[in-house]
């Protein structure tokens, strides 16, 4: 059964929508810079410029959420604009998410710690399941709404566990994707495990240092045939694989080999009926950490061999947007297939040693891209991979 | 679908497919009795979180029951979900952050509900696909659908649980079915979970 | 020195989370990482901040750790030196 794409959205700091977020890509243009907020400030993050009442303002959000809930609403809106809510057309939301209502929930313990002002009533905002259940309230759905939450690879999972329902005969037409707010939360972990750069990132260079880390959302509409043709849309693309594996190997490290990697892409190819010479387009996880561009970059080489397609990581325009990776990175591809785009790996100078793998470095465009492989690694060694295909 | 075994922790005791198990859960260190009880050599048990501890010695006690070595190192398939997710380990950290200013990665590390899946693959080398979700109760209806998702391509077996732990209650359900003639209907499902 | 090392004990089982040990599960010259407590790299961030903040002493290159957080004794060890 086919799983068509009909829709996608998104919110990130290189853009409030595709439209916006092409234009930087094509000009180089990262949404990466110094924090603006106390939090933030000593760190080079990509950070959506909008507060809370202005996303709520400008997108004319009608349901109250925590900010990672919000973003999630913007990006699931447009994925799902000029959709319709039909009996016929069985429709669920899924949404990955790390953060959840953490941002609100950590605003609202500080002040309860020093006394000031504290509403308990917020913290009804703070679980990963609430936030799901506002964006598809938002959208007015409510045959289905599910939650994943496996860190990095949220998205992807969210994506795949989609196409399964709709495969299955359970769901017609399902929005998956991810969102994650910035927190102190995060990056006071992120910077205990020693992974920050404080300089802009550089995926798959030999002098990465570590991330930047994101916030956004980024999700996808996918419907079957027989949905399609009740619901009217265009095909934009197809979702033409999927995969998850686990790596087995440290809870936030990826093995040296990248095994996990490896089996997640081979078996994704597997299922689009796709040998790795058919891809045309790689969108690595690439976070610019140390291990797991060298882990991925393995596992590519396992899997392509000495014919590695074009490859890059987007992380260097967006940062790391977390569980909303996943979604974000999906639009992109979609793009990618309908307008013959490569991205270009950012802050790139010098090829991994170990590997001499070098990535896309210019925005080319009208080129033939057929097939994306979209690579999300989690913690936990939660390794998935979509592929996305022209219609 | 048939289960091969399940295991269940909670404020009722320690159960193996049905029957109680001599350790008492009453006391505050009865994860590391089970664990001592167990036999089990594995250090880094100690590191783990509450939510990995459980979800490691619900499937420790699983394995003293059954075998599954039959199963090649990709053929087991991991889902779980909770209420949750990590919500005790992120009070934990959020405490050493704001209360006592350094924030702590071996906590941090635990921020996330999917580690504990993370935990058992490393523990069992076990390298298939693995899922966490977010639910507001053990739906035994959701698990079964999924379980069939993952036979139908090709998965020969699934070690399910639902893990939780949040504001002093402690639940950890494990059930392993494997792609064999049977049938488990939701009542079944729903009784065990209930034991 | 004897109590320094009862005491590390306590805070490494306070630091790194170990809350179902006790300081008499550790041996002194027992191997803290790899093979033995099974701690890591991540668990060797968290003895670089015990360092700082219970005794003051800064490790700059977290690589130096290897030999300085092998076992209670050379932990010990290093901080009489160091302190």
């Amino acid at each position: 059964m086919k799983i068509h794409i009909t829709g996608y959205g998104l919110i990130s700091s290189i853009g409030f929508n595709a439209e916006e977020s092409i234009k930087s890509l094509r000009i180089g243009q990262t949404g990466i810079e110094r924090g603006r907020f106390e939090a933030m400030s000593n760190y080079r993050v990509g950070a959506i410029t909008l507060s809370n009442e202005e996303l709520k303002e400008r997108f004319e959000l009608n349901t109250d959420g925590s900010r990672t809930a919000l973003l999630g609403m913007v990006a699931a809106k447009q994925a799902f604009h000029g959709h319709e809510i039909s009996d016929q057309i069985r429709t669920g939301l899924i949404s990955g998410t790390s953060v959840g209502g953490m941002d609100i929930s950590e605003v609202e313990y500080k002040k309860y710690l020093d006394q000031t002002d504290h509403n308990p009533e917020n913290y009804k905002h703070h679980s990963s399941g609430t936030s799901s259940m506002q964006i598809a309230k938002e959208l007015g759905i409510s045959d289905f709404v599910n939650t994943t939450s496996t860190a990095c690879s949220s998205a992807a999972n969210a994506i795949m566990m989609g196409a399964r329902m709709i495969n299955n005969g359970l769901l017609d037409r399902v929005i998956v994707g991810g969102t994650d707010a910035m927190s102190s939360f995060t990056i006071s972990g992120f910077k205990s495990l020693m992974i920050f750069d404080d300089d802009w990132c550089r995926p798959f260079d030999e002098s990465r240092k570590g991330l930047n880390l994101g916030e956004g959302a980024g999700f996808i509409v996918i419907e079957s045939e027989k949905s399609r043709k009740l619901s009217k849309k265009e095909s934009l693309a197809v979702l033409s694989g999927w995969s998850n594996a686990s790596d087995a190997f440290h809870q936030t490290a990826s093995s040296p080999d990248g095994q996990g990697a490896k089996l997640s892409m081979l078996e994704a190819l597997d299922r689009a009926g796709l040998a790795p010479e058919d891809i045309d387009y790689i969108n690595a996880h690439g976070t610019a950490t140390p291990n797991n561009d060298l882990s991925e970059s393995k596992a590519i080489q396992g899997v392509f061999n000495e014919i590695i397609p074009p490859f890059s990581s987007t992380k260097a325009f967006t940062g790391h947007t977390l569980a909303a990776s996943g979604g974000i990175e999906a639009v992109f591809s979609i793009l990618a297939i309908r307008n013959g785009y490569l991205y270009p790996n950012l802050n790139f100078r010098t090829p991994i040693t170990e590997t001499g793998l070098t990535p896309q470095l210019k925005f080319e465009e009208d080129k033939e891209i057929r097939h994306v492989l979209s690579n999300s690694f989690g913690f936990g060694g939660n390794n998935s991979t979509i592929i996305i295909s022209a219609v | 679908m048939k289960i091969l075994a399940c295991s269940k922790i909670s404020d009722q005791g320690i159960f193996l497919n049905g029957i109680q198990q001599s350790i008492e859960k009453t006391t505050n260190n009865w994860k590391k009795e089970l664990y001592i009880k167990l036999g089990v050599e594995y250090p880094k048990f100690y590191k783990m979180d509450a939510l990995a501890k459980m979800a490691f010695l619900g499937f420790e006690l699983i394995s003293n029951s059954t075998s599954i070595d039959h199963l090649a190192d990709d053929e087991l398939s991991l889902l779980f979900a909770n209420k949750h997710s990590s919500y005790d380990t992120d009070q934990k950290y959020v405490n050493s952050y704001m209360e006592k200013g350094s924030p702590g990665p071996s906590l941090f590390v635990y921020t996330l509900p999917n580690i504990l899946t993370g935990e058992l693959s490393i523990r069992n080398k076990w390298y298939g696909e693995n899922i966490f979700f977010i639910q507001e109760k053990f739906d035994p209806e959701f698990f079964i659908d999924q379980i069939n998702f993952y036979f139908s391509k090709g998965s020969n077996a699934c070690l399910c649980g639902w893990v939780d732990s949040a504001k002093g209650i402690e639940e950890c359900f494990l059930f392993l079915v494997e792609n064999k003639a049977g049938e488990l209907s939701i009542e079944e499902l729903n009784n065990y979970y209930k034991q | 020195m004897s109590d320094l090392k009862e005491t590390l004990k306590e805070q490494i089982i306070e630091q790194l989370n170990l809350e179902d040990l006790t300081p008499s599960d550790i041996k002194n010259d027992a191997p803290l990482f790899g093979d033995g407590l099974g701690l890591d790299s991540i668990d060797a961030l968290e003895f670089i901040v015990l360092l700082e903040q219970n005794y003051d002493i800064k490790i700059s290159d977290p690589s130096e750790g290897k030999e300085i957080f092998q076992s209670v004794d050379s932990l010990a060890a290093y901080i009489e030196k160091n302190k």
